[in-house]
């Protein structure tokens, strides 16, 4: 099949599971209320925090709460394309993933397209309001080429994470249980990112550079746009994050598919 | 033509062993130990086109792994398989163009979508042209009654909806061959019937050739002439059913209503196995009486209100082949 009729498919599928998210209005709204109140709450802590501190690692409040919103404002957009992979497992266990592979096209594009999380829409307009705010607090001058860094860096960004869920999904392949992995590393890693990598001992920045590369989702990318040092590292390592997150999204894909091959060979 | 080739396959499953009590459970954390298991240890059969052949098996038995074999999901240790010409696992989505399946215990439709949008999208996973798609519609809406339900999410309809909205699914795309698993599973007496109706028009007008694993019995003495017996993931006994009832079914029960009741039956050549009220079950083996002389003897000495001569289920049948075995005849 063409790669146009791909992308047309992709539309009719993530439309059709828009459709089916929008019959459960009252789940629908809820999720919207929650997700704000939550990422609000995060916020807080963080102004509270800093309050006591006023600069942590030499970021300032505005800063970190730049940080804070190339990150969500990613996240939000991960969310809405790849949080589904982490029910993978339900889908392995009670034999529902069977149907994606009976279908002529490929399974993980099919999985990838059956859920388009609407709500999180909601999660994306406040992380952009802030992102506002403190772009005109920190008087950032946004020239093209930095309008476009920070393009590259939020789908380098996009890419990190969503490679992170679907590799998370593809342990169940071999373990048929993975939910839990998703509290075991993804949710820690995120919450590293709430916060100016510079604060954590060497190991901890050198494994979100090089192992979990979550550093390129808001630290490096941040730092190169506010133009502030990142010790330990090159300056100019933020540019590198939309090819961290090709390559790192490749690879999870790769595992992905290797794992479905085992699950074609032990069936559980 | 065999449209369906499958020669000395074998699936095996290496399954964790699970330890009794929490020591053994903390000692299976650590250390996992695992048990082979042989879901097909050999089995071997072709399907020439149009055929309609059931796959028969207690639960357990390695059908759904043969199926899933056959459709591309799984890949068999060792064997071959052919299917279409086509080997399913090394190109699944080539053969998942000629084959419909369906599974009866999972729907394959979107759960919270109108049953048409299903269909919709399935024409576009499939690419199925407008015109085809109209065509196939049309037919499926006639046979099926579809349109009583077609604006309805999925999670709404009754089960017997389901399955017909879920059948039709499978053939939107024309495929040659249909898989179906269970296909009347929980339906009701009423349902079951279209569905089998179904089934055989589509394998008489379309030639589709359909391999059909179930439970009901029915089910094969209403729609196969040829059916595969798996036990243990071997095969038991492959050829037509009326051959099997041949050999098998020489046993016949007698059912007469008396006009009273009688304390003794003797019969020669028959034996009461059951009696209820002034009704009697009369056992015999046809070759060594008939049944029009166990009828004479009876009413020499009775009068009879009614009776009638019931031939054995299929079901009794495989029931004693599976207790028994099957040794095939000596020629």
């Amino acid at each position: 099949m063409a790669a146009i009729k791909y992308v047309n498919l992709y539309f009719k599928l993530v439309s059709a599971g828009v459709r089916a998210q929008m019959q459960y209005r009252f789940a629908f709204i809820m999720r919207i209320v929650g997700l704000i109140t939550a990422y609000t709450g995060t916020a807080v802590t963080m102004w509270v925090m800093l309050y006591q501190f006023q600069v942590l690692g030499s970021w300032n409040f505005f800063e970190m709460l730049f940080l804070y919103a190339i990150a969500i404002l990613s996240w939000g957009f991960c969310v809405i394309l790849f949080l589904h992979f982490r029910s993978l497992d339900t889908y392995i266990l009670n034999g529902t993933f069977d149907r994606f592979l009976v279908r002529p096209i490929n399974p993980f594009f099919h999985f990838m397209a059956m859920k388009f999380d609407m709500a999180s829409f909601g999660q994306f307009i406040f992380s952009l309001l802030i992102f506002i705010w403190v772009s005109l607090e920190l008087h950032i001058e946004w020239s093209s080429g930095k309008v476009l860094f920070l393009l590259a860096s939020i789908i380098g960004g996009i890419l990190i994470q969503g490679g992170m869920l679907v590799l998370i999904s593809a342990i169940a392949f071999w373990t048929t249980k993975s939910q839990q992995f998703y509290w075991v590393v993804m949710y820690p890693a995120r919450n590293l990112t709430n916060y100016p990598l510079v604060i954590y001992p060497k190991i901890v920045q050198w494994i979100a550079a090089f192992v979990v590369p979550f550093g390129f989702v808001n630290y490096f990318p941040a730092a190169v746009i506010l133009e502030k040092g990142t010790p330990f590292f090159p300056a100019s390592i933020g540019y590198f994050s939309p090819l961290v997150g090709l390559v790192f999204f490749i690879i999870a894909y790769c595992v992905w598919m290797l794992g479905l091959s085992r699950y074609k060979s032990t069936g559980s | 033509m065999a449209i369906i080739e499958v020669a000395n396959v074998r699936k095996d499953f290496m399954i964790a062993k699970r330890e009794t009590g929490m020591m053994g459970a903390l000692k299976s954390l650590i250390k996992r130990e695992y048990v082979k298991k042989e879901a097909v240890k050999d089995i071997s059969f072709s399907i020439n086109e149009g055929e309609i052949v059931g796959y028969i098996g207690p639960n357990g038995a390695g059908k759904s792994t043969t199926i899933k074999m056959l459709t591309g999901i799984l890949v068999p240790s060792s064997g071959n398989v052919f299917v279409n010409g086509l080997v399913p696992y090394e190109n699944r989505q080539e053969n998942a163009k000629s084959i419909g399946v369906v599974f009866g215990q999972r729907s394959q439709l979107w759960w919270d979508l109108p049953t048409i949008e299903s269909f919709d999208l399935l024409k576009e996973i499939y690419q199925v042209s407008n015109q085809r798609y109209k065509k196939n519609m049309d037919t499926f809406t006639e046979i099926l009654g579809l349109d009583e339900f077609l604006n309805t999410p999925v999670r709404q309809l009754s089960l017997g909806q389901r399955m017909r909205a879920d059948i039709a699914a499978s053939l939107l795309h024309d495929p040659p061959i249909l898989f179906l698993d269970e296909p009347t599973i929980g339906l009701d007496v009423v349902a079951k019937e279209k569905m089998r109706t179904f089934i055989k028009e589509i394998n008489q007008e379309r030639k589709i050739t359909v391999i059909l694993t179930t439970h009901d019995m029915e089910d094969i003495e209403r729609l196969c002439e040829r059916m595969i017996l798996i036990d243990h993931g071997m095969k038991v006994y492959d050829g037509e059913i009326a051959m099997i009832k041949e050999r098998f079914g020489k046993t016949r029960t007698l059912v007469v209503d008396l006009e009273e009741s009688t304390r003794s039956l003797q019969l020669l050549g028959g034996e009461v196995w059951k009696e209820e009220g002034n009704r009697y079950w009369i056992k015999f083996n046809r070759d060594e009486v008939s049944a029009s002389q166990l009828i004479a003897q009876i009413t020499k000495t009775h009068s009879v209100k009614d009776l009638t001569v019931e031939e054995p289920a299929i079901e009794s049948i495989i029931s004693r082949i599976y207790q028994e075995g099957y040794q095939p005849l000596k020629a």
